[in-house]
């Protein structure tokens, strides 16, 4: 069928053939033992050994077998030798084509008539055909244009691989489309796009292709080219404006099976919207905690425990920046406004060596570029936020913009409440989120991101908490070449925290705790050829901290100030990684990353005896180390290694092991995570954490790829990461070491996932069974925690279902249905009083040796789009929901007060009843 | 600050439709009940070692006494000493004047009334060295309580302390009249109030230093007590007996974790509190929790007697009866039934003024209430 295109086609578009049968073919000579070969494989050969290419309609030469024999023969001649005694007829023209026609003799070809645009030859026919039967109905007819359009890309000559590079585009904005898949079905080659939309697809022989484009939120669609040498290829594809059909399907379903990766959750932003949330705000936070392996100890709490990891191993990127708090008001609301996000992936095992500096996960989210055609804006408006973002070109087609805004008006809310204390209450955030993307030419392209998250408020108390987040990129992204990309970054972050108490003048004071970071790195990725996919560079990134101050307010008060010592380090970090395509059926991707860590001077540095548990007691030394000093210096490599193996045409098995290092620890003495915890750098006396995870999956596509199954399982080992003694005081520490434990932990799993995201009914169920378990037994039994044995950590969770559902209606309404459940978290109970050594004492159980009630919840939503006129000014959509549909009283903590002798356990529950929201967004 | 943060905390969650219920699981309302083992193998002198069982969160009056066992000392040689329980305080059980041979391991190894056997390990019997001095420093807004020791064989390096505090107590207002109940009338007093009491604390919390970290064995003014200037105990008369343990490290540990542990009851936001480990054990039931760490030490002490006169002039240390300074007056016309006035004797007669009279109640003038009249030996 390839060939049968490459001859109507190139027909259709060769203005100038100049027939020329029979006339002597240049130079290359064909020598070859060729015994009873299809006709096909034997014209193969000969485009191998010569620089011609053949166009010839299969049908008519399927029933042909070559046996020759030739040295060093002129290609008529043997081509002569070949077609002997058959009803074929080879011609030539001066562009080395070869066609091959049955019973028709071509004498000469005639430009205008061959460029009919009727197409009367029945050879025309069948490829025209072809062409329609993959388009979608209805489709512009730009893109069907530019599908029955052959490109002609790079110059010819070159033997050997060729590369295509270039940018897959949303035709209505010029957006980059990330992770589409971009491939021949014969050869079979492809690739996906990064996260800037671009592509490098290295393909076995200059040609003629047929390559397919697919993705999420666009529609399939494919280009003709004839790939004389490397080049450049971009691709506009059609966005999918029906939002529940199609959406994720295309992207899944080559990646489910057949891609190399595995441990890898990549939500689009349309997924996202359908998942019902407590306050009607599409949360990507809320959403990743609906995927298999990732839990989090709370319901309001952000925190995000992967596969057995504590909430500070995963590494949170915002278009690379590193962002240290995603929560928004204690966790109720994720930092990042659903308006500018375009995908979320999140890596739970199998870690690409380009990541690093933590053990767990990595959550890459990335922004869309904004609207490259035309201004455009959409917004929502929910119960207690609002949010609206603001798109357009810059320079059309060339750059763009994107602004976007959040705010919270909860403190109109509390304002209404009767309550006295509430209406002395204040909660108030906002986010900003600016993107300028730009492309300067074809090989130079800049984007620029900046976000800014505030979130301040203040409870019937006089201490008023605030927090920020900051964080900025600059890319720049340089093609050298069809085969080398580089992408250098800069990136920015800061976070701090302030709290301010003003409850009497005497008493007045500031908390605060700030975090600055930033880093600089260099990525490269060079494509060789087909086999090998290599991805190379380095970073480095500056942390500075200050741990925290406690300062008067102002003369009046009488607290003494206490300013811990700030801290310093660079963190360094070079890889490289080679996905490999040992054979169809076998990838192996290899990656090593090595990463260095000095602590800096100047600062004060306390020695331990050794052997004696810390305290302030045994400090035999205090070492004062100079500014450009180093305070501790660690290093170590981190492996990266993966393989895929593909058993059949929709089964495949994966396995992979990695290791990550950190060496910036998150002090969190409670069980969710808060805004007050800081971020401790490694030094002398506190070690960086290393994991290993080890995981095999076996993954199986059913029903036409509409269905898709996998199971994936894995054994995580962890050292060295933080835990505390009993009674740690984490805040205004200057010896935190002191309060600190290493502890190992361990966790296994296994993740059942089926997703089905084609017909009315779609969404996807997931159960996971899996332990985290930790150990600290160093040090005397003493310090040991539970007799140095395993007790499960916070978050383990064993039990978890999870059910997203969606159910269409029709293209207007539709419904999705939310069912959680899960093993309550373990928790540390108090048991019994008893008196010893003149005082009456609490008996604790064992650490986490009790479990506080299972959770389960439901939730449902309903969205009303607005009509689909595609044209329309303004498109809307209503949803209406109700969070915790049961009303189930699902323990969000369990806390115990001492009142006149007595031990009294209390159980909060934060969404107690079922709570209705109605939201409304809209997008002109 | 942390703690009023939190509690913001929880008044937003509660804000947020949030509700509260009791949580009290069976494991809670209806726990189990362990021995505890509270005292140390004293390696001069009398051992005294309490038993007594855990009890509910939702309280009760006290501890539950375990006993009828049958105590003993055991050197690891194998000679045994007895412990007897206490007529006075049953579930305390003392030993005799012993001389525990510091160069062999020592156990206490006990059986229950119930026929349940239970053995410490074998520990290490370590000297306490002698206190050097107990001392007090005045400062700005309270007094501090000084321990100096050391140990010139370098040995002791974890050092335990309790004390026990003693102080004269001496009501302000002293009543001349009493009522009578038979007579139905106010007469003058015939049965005096004791003049002045002795109240006496023992420390609750617990006391730690080592010295490992320390090229010598020295412990120099460890702050063993702080008092407010105001406390009442300071106004007469104030005494403290030190108590001075040398524990090994693995002892010292096990204290250090019950005082992180224990002296802040578990909220969501406390630090994770773990249960101890001791070293005392079910000889038949290796699983079988019993709270507790049996040491071997001698005990060492001293005694410091603080007078108002050695503390600052200008400290205005209360007496602990400010409060029932100025008495109330009970007016002649407000007698309707004397006998329902004070024939409980908790409303107690001071003397008579021209319109009715002075009164006050009977804390204000029984020091008894918070002490004893009888003079301890020690008392100088």
């Amino acid at each position: 069928m390839q060939h049968a295109y490459r001859l109507v086609t190139t027909l259709l578009l060769c203005i100038s053939v100049r027939a020329a049968y029979a006339q002597q073919p240049p130079e290359k000579l064909v020598s070859g033992h060729f015994t009873h070969l299809p006709f096909e494989q034997f014209v193969r050969e000969l485009e191998i050994q010569t620089s011609y290419h053949f166009f010839f309609d299969p049908p008519a030469v399927d029933t042909l077998f070559v046996t020759l024999k030739v040295q060093e023969q002129p290609l008529a001649t043997v081509l002569q030798l070949a077609l002997q005694g058959t009803a074929l007829h080879a011609a030539f023209d001066d562009e080395h084509r070869v066609y091959i026609t049955k019973d028709v003799v071509i004498e000469s070809l005639a430009p205008a008539t061959f460029f009919s645009p009727a197409g009367s030859t029945p050879l025309l026919e069948r490829p025209v055909a072809e062409a329609r039967s993959t388009a979608t109905p209805g489709r512009s007819r730009l893109v069907s244009a530019a599908e029955a359009r052959v490109y002609e890309v790079g110059r010819g000559g070159g033997a050997g691989k060729v590369t295509l590079a270039g940018h897959i585009r949303a035709q209505t904005n010029g957006e980059p489309v990330i992770g589409a898949s971009i491939y021949s079905e014969s050869p079979n080659v492809g690739v996906s796009t990064d996260q800037f939309g671009s592509y490098s697809l290295t393909l076995p022989t200059a040609g003629r292709y047929l390559l397919k484009v697919r993705g999420v939120g666009i529609k399939n669609t494919q280009r003709q080219v004839v790939v004389r040498g490397s080049g450049q290829l971009d691709v506009e594809v059609e966005e999918d404006i029906v939002t529940l059909k199609e959406v994720v399907v295309e992207a899944e379903k080559d990646r489910n099976v057949a891609s190399t990766q595995m441990g890898l959750e990549r939500l689009d932003i349309k997924t996202m919207r359908q998942v019902p949330t407590a306050f009607g705000e599409t949360d990507i936070l809320r959403v990743v905690l609906t995927l298999p392996g990732v839990k989090s100890v709370g319901e309001s709490s952000t925190g995000l425990n992967v596969r057995g990891g504590a909430t500070d191993q995963n590494l949170i990127l915002f278009n690379d920046a590193t962002i240290y708090n995603p929560a928004h008001l204690f966790g109720f609301f994720s930092a990042f406004n659903p308006d500018v996000l375009q995908t979320v992936e999140l890596y739970k095992s199998a870690i690409p060596a380009k990541y690093g500096g933590r053990l767990s996960s990595v959550l890459d989210i990335s922004t869309r570029e904004g609207n490259k055609k035309k201004l455009s804006a959409s917004g929502g408006i929910g119960p207690l936020t609002s949010r609206l973002a603001l798109e357009g070109p810059l320079v059309k087609d060339k750059s763009a913009f994107l602004l976007s805004g959040r705010a919270s008006y909860s403190d109109w809310i509390l304002q209404q409440l009767s309550s006295k204390s509430f209406r002395r209450s204040s909660a108030q955030f906002y986010d900003l989120t600016a993107h300028i993307s730009h492309e300067i030419n074809a090989n130079n392209t800049i984007y620029a991101t900046g976000y800014f998250s505030s979130d301040r408020f203040r409870l019937a108390s006089d201490t008023t908490y605030q927090y920020v987040n900051q964080a900025a990129s600059l890319k720049w992204r340089h093609s050298f070449s069809t085969r080398l990309v580089g992408v250098l970054t800069g990136t920015y972050s800061h976070y701090d925290y302030d709290i301010r108490s003003d409850a009497n003048a005497v008493n007045a004071s500031r908390l605060q705790y700030r975090i600055d970071q930033p880093g600089l790195r260099a990525d490269f990725s060079f494509f060789p050829n087909a086999r090998h996919t290599i991805e190379f560079g380095a970073s480095s990134q500056f942390y500075a901290i200050r741990p925290g101050s406690l300062t008067p307010r102002d003369e009046n008060s009488l607290v003494t100030p206490d300013v811990l010592e700030r801290e310093r380090a660079v963190e360094s970090a070079a890889y490289v990684s080679d996905r490999i395509e040992v054979s169809p059926r076998l990838s192996v991707a290899l990656g090593l990353r090595y990463s260095l860590f000095q602590a800096l001077g100047p600062r004060t540095v306390l020695r331990y005896a050794p052997g004696e548990a810390r305290s302030e007691l045994s400090v035999i030394d205090t070492v004062r180390v100079g500014a450009g000093g180093k305070v501790a210096t660690y290093h170590g490599p981190e492996y990266r290694v993966s393989a895929r193996c593909v058993l059949t045409d929709n089964s495949s098995v994966k396995a992979s092991y990695n290791r990550t290092r950190q060496y910036i620890h998150q002090l969190t003495n409670t069980a969710s995570v808060s805004p007050a915890d800081i971020w401790k750098l490694s030094d002398s006396n506190i070690r960086p954490q290393v994991g290993d995870q080890y995981s095999v999956g076996y993954y199986r596509n059913f029903r036409a790829n509409t269905v898709e199954v996998s199971v994936e399982t894995y054994y995580k080992t962890m050292r060295d990461f933080v835990d505390y003694k009993s009674g740690a005081t984490l805040v205004l520490n200057h010896h935190i070491e002191t309060d600190i434990v290493n502890a190992e932990g361990r966790a296994y799993g296994v993740e059942l996932l089926v997703k089905k995201l084609t017909g009315k009914i779609n969404g996807w169920l997931s159960y996971t069974y899996s332990r985290s378990l930790v150990r600290v037994n160093a040090g005397t039994p003493a310090e040991q925690i539970n007799g140095g044995q395993y007790y499960p950590s916070n978050f383990d969770k064993p039990h978890d279902v999870t059910l997203v559902g969606n159910y269409r209606i029709n293209r207007r309404f539709s419904t999705s249905l939310n069912f959680t459940y899960s093993t309550g978290r373990p928790i540390t109970l108090p048991l019994a009083l008893y008196e010893f050594g003149n005082s009456v004492r609490v008996l604790y159980s064992d650490r986490n040796a009790y479990r506080v009630p299972d959770y389960y919840r439901a939730d449902l939503a309903l969205n009303i789009e607005g009509n689909h006129k595609v044209n329309k000014p303004a498109h809307s959509s209503w949803t209406v929901g109700v969070y915790n549909l049961t009303g189930r009283r699902n323990p969000y903590s369990i806390y115990f007060k001492a009142a006149n002798g007595q031990v009294r356990g209390y159980q909060l529950s934060v969404f107690g009843q079922p709570i209705p929201t109605v939201t409304y967004n809209f997008r002109f | 600050m942390k703690g009023l943060f939190y509690s913001s905390w929880l008044i937003l969650l509660g804000l947020l439709a949030g509700c509260i219920d009791p949580y009290m699981p069976d494991v809670i309302s209806s726990p189990q009940s362990y021995l505890v083992v509270d005292g140390f193998l004293n390696s001069n002198g009398v051992t005294q070692i309490k038993l007594s069982r855990t009890y509910g969160l939702s309280g009760g009056t006290a501890a539950p006494k375990e006993t009828r066992a049958t105590l003993y000392i055991e050197e690891e040689t194998g000679t045994r000493y007895q412990l007897r329980e206490s007529s006075a305080t049953p579930g305390t059980y003392l030993s005799d004047a012993l001389v525990l041979n510091p160069a062999v391991r020592h156990r206490l190894s006990f059986s229950t009334a119930t026929g349940q056997t239970y053995a410490s390990d074998y520990v290490t019997v370590k000297i306490t060295p002698p206190i050097d001095s107990v001392t007090f420093r005045p400062e700005a807004d309270e007094l501090k309580i000084l321990v100096n020791t050391h140990d010139d064989r370098d040995a002791s390096q974890y050092y335990r302390w309790e004390y026990e505090e003693t102080w004269e107590t001496r009501p302000l207002l002293t009543p001349e009249l009493e009522y009578n109940k038979i007579t139905d009338r106010l007469e003058p007093i015939t049965v005096y109030f004791p003049l002045v009491c002795w109240s006496n604390e023992k420390s609750a919390n617990v006391n730690l230093s080592k010295t490992t970290n320390l090229n010598q064995d020295v412990v120099s003014n460890y702050v063993l007590r702080t008092l407010p200037a105001i406390a009442d105990r300071l106004y007469l008369k104030y005494s403290i007996l030190v108590h001075q343990y040398a524990l090994t490290r693995e002892e010292y540990q096990y204290w250090e974790l019950l005082r992180k542990n224990t002296e802040s009851i578990g909220t969501l936001f406390d630090p994770l509190p773990s249960q101890l480990s001791g070293n005392l054990h079910n000889v038949s039931d290796s699983n079988e929790l019993v709270i507790g760490y049996l040491g071997a030490h001698s005990m060492t002490e001293k005694r410091i007697f603080i007078r108002r006169a050695q503390l600052p002039a200008e400290w205005r240390i209360q007496s602990g009866y400010d409060d029932c300074i100025p008495p109330n007056i009970l007016y002649f016309t407000a007698i309707r039934n004397l006998n329902n006035i004070f024939g409980t004797y908790s409303i107690i007669p001071l003397y008579q003024v021209p319109e009715g009279y002075a009164i006050t109640s009977k804390e204000c003038v029984d020091c008894r209430l918070r002490g004893t009249d009888v003079r301890p030996a020690f008392w100088q």
